[in-house]
């Protein structure tokens, strides 16, 4: 589904120039779970960014389902983004004024989905991440697992291609931890593609594959015989 | 301590550069604005404040009642002051003045003539001098017992005489050949006096027909009193009311009344006007007040904005002061240290400001007197007075809330935006600043039609290309008008040439009690125009019936206008035609009849008219001209003038010019309600930007986050703008009454007046929704474009 070929990237400040992604190839296909890990700083969560349209590379190729993404004008990186990803984020990023039902809601309507079908995907995802009772709640009366699960619905709601996650586990206890793992998994079997930057080798052992990062580079795959056996 | 809070405050400053800027900026222009009129209102309402009696000064004034209304007059019948001196014993002075102008000479001691100017004189009692302690260079009040003496002030005396030790015992010629005797030199009046006392002469000298008649009174004759120590005014009624019953037998048409008017009120009173012909209604100066308070609260808002937005950014220092064992009272003080900083830097900003607009001040109220920022201690008592007052409105409540942090959440950076005064407060601020600029962008567009619609209605008369040369009126000059006339109207481009006393439309009009077609008088009165038979075509005046007056000497008959004949209930304009008037002694039949002109300015209605020829009368010489030949044309008339009146002095204004003076307190309000409105537009919109500017940072990640999911700049640019317009909208809504209220008492004063149509307040909103869109959006877009990832990376 992903095809990523030689991808650049360096941040500059006005002193240093950082590479942060030094020549990066990498291949998932549809349905696939794909852990990237990596110590801090090797450039994981900027190519998360650039998968998610979010940040743009200097040079290379990156084409999702035979199109080209990053020859694509701002409207319509946005307009693809919008249209075939979700997001979630080790800090979950609610937004504290909305509701939970309204949070979830949000993706829906920024994609111009009328009102009454607009209800029924939020309530039906609800639903499914176990939240009901909390739908009238505001995001700081959720703990943190909770929290979590919303985020996950608000990325999940809009029915996406693909979900990227940035280290969903990182401000949860194990337990919760674990929740959200497993929702993912879950997800993943129901056939949604997940691309998920971890520091966590437990986290990435619910993964089909490990991609290793280091300064900007690509140095190690392994698939998880476990989990990749399903797939093939 | 203070030091170290001093360096905080400075770095704090320096560290928001923006938001200090905007502060700075936005109250610095309302000080400097605030300056400026408290210089104005402090100079105005230190008219007459200097005598030693001010309290006990009065001036006794005269009203007719009508059944149409009151008519007012600020001089008395002549014979009354020496009649109160007489009767009413709780007067300790009465001093009569008398306003005239005369042409005075200077001859060098070699008999030849050293200058001839044409002067405002006062005839004046040396109990006027009793009354005000004006301060005496040389000689003394009593001096003015006596006939035939004069007193000069300082300059009067150089000007005449080289200095003023000179001047005593020199003789001045009054009109071509009534010798005065300088008998005392008066220090200089001050400008900010309703007594321009300048040439006084003692009132002995004066002579007048009318020296013994109840029943004639101009307003030239005035009266002054000053009370008996302890006596109030308001006991004065009985006494007064037994000296009109003395004095009036009642058969007049209109009931006679004198009323007391304290001195404190002379300056202000339209009603009655004064010798120096210096007016400020109080209701202007409480305007300007107004406006004044206006812009410092608006200055004051942006200020509790930008701060309260900021407080978020300082709850850290906040707790770790708290920590540090810092009290509550301590940190009120220090955080109001810094806006009294921010204070006195605008101060200092201001009075630059102030100073470079002073020139504008001074050109646009015309005074011939420069304001300074430094000529005053109440100045600076003012100045200082503004910076606490500031600091405290806009510092106090900052503090409070900046001190009021729970040190525990502060110190972890924990203080939302709930508990730093909300957004509730500072919505409610935005909407009253709006408001208070929405009323005044209303009332300026209100102001500049009406002076629009003012300017643009037909007066009824010709005012383009005449020229009002004023003719001197004695059995001299007399004989020779007829020449004057000829020969003034051969100069090429002079068209028509009239003699008359007075324009159609004038400040100076004479009211006449009148009979028509009986022998009773009419119940209201009329003003009557004397003018010769060329008035017609120099001020192109039409006739609805009959023709125009003959040539005449004296008053053999009248033209009327239409308004009059309404007022008599005459339909048709040609039934009016060979009735009799008897007005002044003198019975006429009516030859014609004008269409309507306004002969009053347009605050007032149309007078009923009555026009007829009195060569006695004529003091105004109305030149019309080719509008291409004015240029060519009005130095030959000077010329001619002077050659034809040699012994006298040549003056001459526009008619055009004229009536634009009738308006001049609405172009000074206007042009106020111009610069005012646009500087507080000004300080509203910077305000707004920095609001918005601290909206957008505060909103950051929500903004990223909805990217992420989606929004479109668009869509973001559109959710940070809404809540503003919704803003906007409520400040029109709270504007739109008050507005109202204010235009509608101001359009009353004038009697024609444009319909209050919706368009202002549609214009208003309009203007303010645009305004504020345009300086939202400046930075709305640039928060909503921001990268995304930048946002959300870092919590």
């Amino acid at each position: 589904m992903i095809t990523i070929e030689n991808l650049q990237k360096v941040y500059k400040t006005e002193e240093i120039e950082t590479t942060a992604l030094n020549g990066i190839n990498m291949h998932v296909a549809e349905g696939e779970f794909v852990s990237i890990m990596g110590p801090s700083g090797c450039g994981k969560s900027t190519l998360l960014n650039v998968m998610g349209l979010l940040d743009k590379p200097e040079s290379g190729s990156y084409r999702f389902l035979d199109t080209e993404l990053l020859t694509l004008r701002d409207r319509d990186r946005s307009a693809f983004r919008k249209k075939n990803m979700g997001f979630v984020f080790q800090n979950f990023n609610l937004i504290d004024e909305l509701t939970v039902f309204e949070n979830i809601e949000l993706p829906l309507i920024y994609n111009k989905v009328n009102a009454s079908e607009r209800k029924k995907l939020v309530n039906e995802i609800i639903e499914r991440m176990n939240i009901v009772n909390r739908n009238k709640h505001f995001p700081q009366q959720l703990s943190g697992g909770q929290q979590q699960r919303v985020a996950v619905a608000r990325a999940l709601v809009n029915r996406p291609k693909l979900v990227l996650a940035d280290e969903p586990t990182g401000n949860l206890d194990s337990a919760h931890g674990n929740e959200v793992m497993e929702l993912l998994c879950e997800l993943n079997e129901q056939g949604t593609t997940i691309v998920m930057v971890t520091h966590s080798a437990h986290d990435a052992s619910f993964s089909n594959r490990i991609v290793n990062l280091k300064d900007g580079h690509v140095i190690s795959e392994k698939i998880n015989k476990s989990r990749s056996a399903e797939l093939i | 301590m203070f030091k170290l809070n001093l360096k905080i405050a400075l770095r704090n400053l320096w560290r928001n550069k923006g938001y200090t800027a905007i502060n700075i900026l936005g109250l610095s222009v309302g000080m400097a604005c605030c300056l400026l009129i408290f210089l104005f209102i402090r100079y105005q309402t230190s008219f007459d404040n200097n005598f030693a009696n001010a309290s006990r000064i009065f001036r006794v004034v005269s009203t007719w009642e009508y059944p149409e209304g009151i008519f007012r007059s600020k001089g008395t019948p002549r014979p009354l002051p020496p009649a109160m001196r007489e009767d009413i014993k709780e007067f300790e002075k009465v001093a009569a003045v008398q306003h005239s102008s005369a042409i005075l000479k200077v001859n060098l001691p070699d008999g030849s003539e050293k200058l001839k100017v044409n002067r405002a004189i006062f005839f004046a009692e040396p109990e006027l001098f009793e009354i005000f302690n004006f301060n005496w260079l040389k000689g003394n009040p009593s001096v003015l017992n006596t006939p035939n003496t004069v007193v000069l002030t300082d300059t009067v005396a150089r000007t005449f005489f080289g200095s003023a030790e000179q001047a005593i015992g020199q003789s001045v010629i009054m009109n071509q050949g009534q010798p005065l005797r300088v008998a005392g030199v008066l220090a200089n009046m001050q400008p900010n006096s309703s007594f321009p006392l300048n040439i006084v002469v003692s009132y002995k000298t004066y002579r007048d027909p009318n020296m013994q008649s109840w029943g004639s009174v101009t307003s030239a004759s005035e009266c002054y009193v000053l009370l008996k120590p302890g006596v109030h005014p308001a006991s004065l009624q009985a006494p007064i009311s037994r000296f009109l019953k003395k004095y009036y037998d009642g058969t007049a048409p209109g009931k006679e009344g004198h009323l007391l008017q304290p001195l404190a009120d002379l300056h202000y009173n339209a009603d009655y006007g004064n010798l120096a012909g210096q007016i400020m209604p109080r209701n202007e100066l409480y305007g300007l007040a107004v406006i004044g308070i206006f812009l410092i609260l608006t200055a004051c808002i942006n200020f509790v904005n930008m701060a309260t937005a900021q407080a978020v950014g300082r709850s850290k220092e906040v707790g770790i002061r708290k920590v540090m064992g810092s009290r509550r009272k301590e940190l009120i003080v220090q955080f109001l240290t810094e806006t009294l900083a921010i204070s006195v830097l605008s101060l200092l900003l201001a009075c630059v400001l102030a100073e470079m607009a002073l020139p504008g001040l001074n050109s646009l109220f015309r005074e011939n007197l420069s304001f300074s920022l430094f000529s005053h201690p109440v100045i600076f008592v003012f100045m200082v007075g503004l910076v606490l007052l500031v600091s405290f409105l806009a510092g106090f409540y900052p503090a409070l809330v900046i001190s009021g942090f729970s040190p525990a959440l502060a110190i972890k950076n924990k203080i939302s935006q709930a508990a730093s005064g909300g957004m509730g407060l500072r919505r409610v601020l935005v909407v009253v600043q709006f408001a208070i600029t929405i009323v005044l962008i209303i009332g300026t567009i209100v102001i500049l039609e009406q002076m629009r619609y003012v300017r643009n209605q037909p007066l009824g008369f010709d005012t383009q290309a005449v020229a009002l040369v004023s003719v001197p009126n004695d059995s001299l000059s007399r004989p020779r008008f007829a020449n004057l006339r000829d020969r003034i109207t051969k100069i090429p481009g002079v068209t028509e040439v009239s003699l008359c006393d007075a324009p159609p439309s004038s400040m100076n009009n004479n009211q006449s009690s009148f009979s028509y077609n009986s022998t009773r008088d009419e119940t209201f009165q009329i003003n009557v125009k004397f003018a010769d038979e060329h008035y017609q075509r120099a001020f192109g005046l039409k006739l609805a019936a009959g023709r125009f007056l003959a040539r005449r000497d004296i008053t053999a008959e009248y033209v009327v206008n239409e308004t009059l004949l309404k007022k008599l209930n005459v339909r048709e304009p040609a039934d009016a035609l060979g009735k009799y008037i008897v007005c002044q002694g003198v019975k006429a039949p009516i030859v014609g009849v004008v269409r309507d002109f306004n002969n009053m300015t347009l605050r007032e209605t149309i007078s009923p008219l009555l026009l007829c020829s009195r060569a006695a009368s004529y003091e105004l010489l109305a030149v019309k001209m080719e509008g291409k030949a004015i240029m060519q044309a009005m130095p030959q008339v000077e010329k001619t003038w002077n050659e034809v009146l040699p012994e006298y002095v040549y003056s001459s204004s526009f008619m055009d010019e004229q009536i634009a003076n009738y308006y001049e307190s609405e172009r000074v309000t206007g042009t106020l309600f111009k610069v005012f409105a646009g500087v507080i537009m000004f300080i509203s919109f910077i305000g707004l930007f920095g609001l918005i500017s601290y909206v957008a940072t505060q909103r950051t990640r929500e903004l990223a986050i909805r990217k992420v999911l989606g929004a479109s700049t668009a869509e973001l640019v559109q959710l940070l703008n809404r809540s503003f317009i919704v803003m906007v909208c409520c400040a029109n809504l709270v504007a739109w009454p008050l507005a109202y209220l204010f235009v509608t008492r101001w359009l009353s004063q004038f009697n024609y007046r444009i319909e209050l149509t919706v368009w202002p307040f549609a214009l208003a909103m309009l203007v303010s929704i645009t305004v504020t869109l345009a300086t939202v959006t400046l930075r709305s877009y640039r928060a909503a474009k921001t990268n995304a990832i930048d946002a959300l990376k870092y919590e």
